[in-house]
């Protein structure tokens, strides 16, 4: 059974089918209407795809199925927001086509530089002026002020500090004995990710406040020698969920909708049980595509994308897009586990964390298993800098996947 | 017409899907069981860069170095490969007051070292690569 030859291209080609009859369904859908740029651009689409599946194994020594199960992720996302809104789905296009390029750009960049787990000031630097000028220059939507604007480019500061506060962390790990030396040498780290998230709280923008929250607490559970600090960090957690719950009215609306929505269907809780009747509506195999009211649920094509996915394809379609972040995930682990460099070791883990985690937050908010906080799902949602973002994480987890950065440098040093 | 369509489709969409996620779950557990049964306190060893499903014949991900190990078709040798591409005794690999030493032993198609064939006894550098046959191995020696 084993010898039986399924290997690489399977998977791929399987890929390319799947897009290409969501390609023909569409044609099927909109003879009439369907313009040539839309046709040319899924083509376009579905060919760099499969391309940069084609040539990563080639390129890479490293892990090529995290890049496969993204492929995946963004596919069914994309139908879905293009089912949703044309509009918003032929930009998604253009900035999977941006994420893609951002991906192999990060792959060499991180790559080719060295001493990455020296930069700890710079990235803390860096975390902190984007911070500031979010504060400066930001809007206010939907009650946490976390876009900012330049030049009619908008993107959300908060998706590319998050990566940075990863570095920050790894770095500080690195470099822990040298920390440990001087006085209150662990109370640095702390300091600075509670600096960030006082920020945070200044935007009001609380479901970062989790995800930070969630991957320094992973981080530090992991390296952190001394262990009070640990349960100091637990204890301030739960507090400041406490004081958020009662400083801002969002967080507390958020909490009522989850105990009890029904009793605010035609108010507050009204987003949270479209959400619900979607996915019940949808069953086990959906309505098919098209063929359901998905635009009933207000932001459907960011934080509810999940529950759109589980109306239209069904919930094994949803139990399928969690299963593909398990697998994601679990691959992260492996680098981690696998990779030799201790920087890269803890960056593959705290990327891995943090997919993990937003998928989490997100999918136990629109189950409303936990409350709901208003998070994209990586690489499904729509949107622009989460997108680009999540592709800068995967670039850097595929350099993380390969071997040897230490020997061939050493080998370097000797010719 | 479009509803019909919609239909079968989506039970297509949800098949391929399936598909998708178990061949990448069985390409996974053959990469698991390849790094069972590693020993990596030795810290010299060969590392397989091939992908390994796409080789046709059993080969392990890594193969600790120590003392003198012949590589090789046959069944006397301590790396076994059965690559038609590769002779009944290869080449061995000799341990010399720490140094290694690659040996092609006559081989019918020759053993390239970082992509020349080599002719004599050459000393291995970490990060080397070995080419047998269709196999390709990166020597690895963290001393």
């Amino acid at each position: 059974m084993l010898n039986k030859k399924v290997n690489y291209k399977f998977p791929r080609n399987l890929l390319v089918l799947f897009e290409l009859m969501a390609l023909l369904l569409l044609f099927i859908y909109d003879k009439e209407n369907l313009d040539k740029f839309t046709l040319i651009s899924g083509i376009t689409l579905i060919f760099i795809i499969y391309i940069s599946n084609f040539i990563l194994p080639r390129i890479s020594t490293g892990d090529n199925y995290i890049f496969l199960i993204v492929t995946m992720l963004i596919s069914i996302g994309v139908i879905m927001i293009y089912r949703i809104d044309p509009v918003l789905g032929m930009k998604q296009v253009v900035w999977i086509g941006m994420g893609i390029t951002i991906f192999f750009v990060t792959y060499f960049v991180v790559k080719k530089i060295k001493g990455w787990e020296n930069w700890i000031k710079l990235y803390g630097a860096l975390s902190i002026g984007l911070f500031i000028l979010t504060l400066l220059l930001g809007t206010r939507t939907k009650g946490a002020i976390n876009w900012i604007s330049i030049g009619g480019f908008r993107f959300q500061p908060t998706e590319i500090i998050k990566i940075l506060m990863i570095f920050l962390i790894s770095s500080y790990y690195t470099n822990y004995e040298k920390y440990k030396e001087k006085k209150y040498g662990s109370y640095y780290l702390v300091g600075i990710i509670y600096v960030f998230i006082a920020f945070l709280f200044l935007q009001k923008d609380l479901g970062t406040v989790l995800i930070f929250y969630s991957v320094f607490l992973a981080l530090q559970f992991i390296y952190e020698e001394d262990r009070k600090l640990i349960l100091y960090n637990v204890l301030f957690f739960v507090l400041s969920g406490i004081a958020g719950f009662f400083m801002f009215d969002h967080v507390r609306i958020r909490f009522e909708t989850w105990i009890n929505p029904w009793k605010y269907i035609d108010n507050k809780g009204y987003q949270i049980t479209q959400s619900l009747f979607a996915i019940a509506t949808g069953g086990f195999f959906g309505t098919g595509i098209g063929l359901g009211h998905p635009d009933f649920i207000p932001e459907v094509h960011t934080d509810f994308i999940f529950s759109a996915i589980c109306e239209e394809m069904g919930i094994f379609t949803g139990i399928g897009i969690i299963m593909l972040f398990l697998i994601l995930v679990y691959r992260g682990f492996k680098i981690s586990i696998k990779q030799e460099d201790k920087f890269f070791r803890i960056v593959a883990l705290g990327i891995s964390i943090l997919f993990g985690i937003q998928s989490f937050i997100i999918f136990g908010g629109v189950l409303k298993i936990i409350p709901l906080t208003g998070i994209t799902i990586p690489f499904v949602s729509y949107g622009g800098s989460s997108m680009l973002s999540s592709f800068i994480a995967l670039g850097i987890l595929q350099v993380a996947s390969e071997e040897l950065d230490l020997g061939e440098d050493k080998d370097e040093q000797r010719t | 017409m479009y509803n019909i369509f919609s239909v079968v489709f989506k039970y297509i969409f949800i098949v391929i899907i399936y598909l998708f996620i178990l061949s990448i779950i069985r390409l996974i557990y053959l990469d698991i069981k390849g790094m069972g049964a590693t020993s990596l306190d030795n810290s010299i060893y060969l590392k397989l860069i091939n992908r390994k499903d796409s080789l046709p014949f059993k080969v392990r991900e890594y193969y600790p170095l120590e003392g003198e190990v012949s590589l090789g078709r046959g069944n006397e040798n301590q790396i076994i490969i059965k690559d038609p591409y590769i002779s009944k005794r290869h080449l061995k690999i000799v341990e010399d007051e720490g140094n290694y030493y690659l040996e092609d032993l006559n081989s019918a198609n020759g053993t390239y070292l970082n992509g020349d064939k080599t002719m004599d006894v050459v000393e291995l550098r970490n990060g080397d690569r070995i080419k047998v046959g269709q196999v390709e191995f990166l020597y690895v020696n963290r001393e």
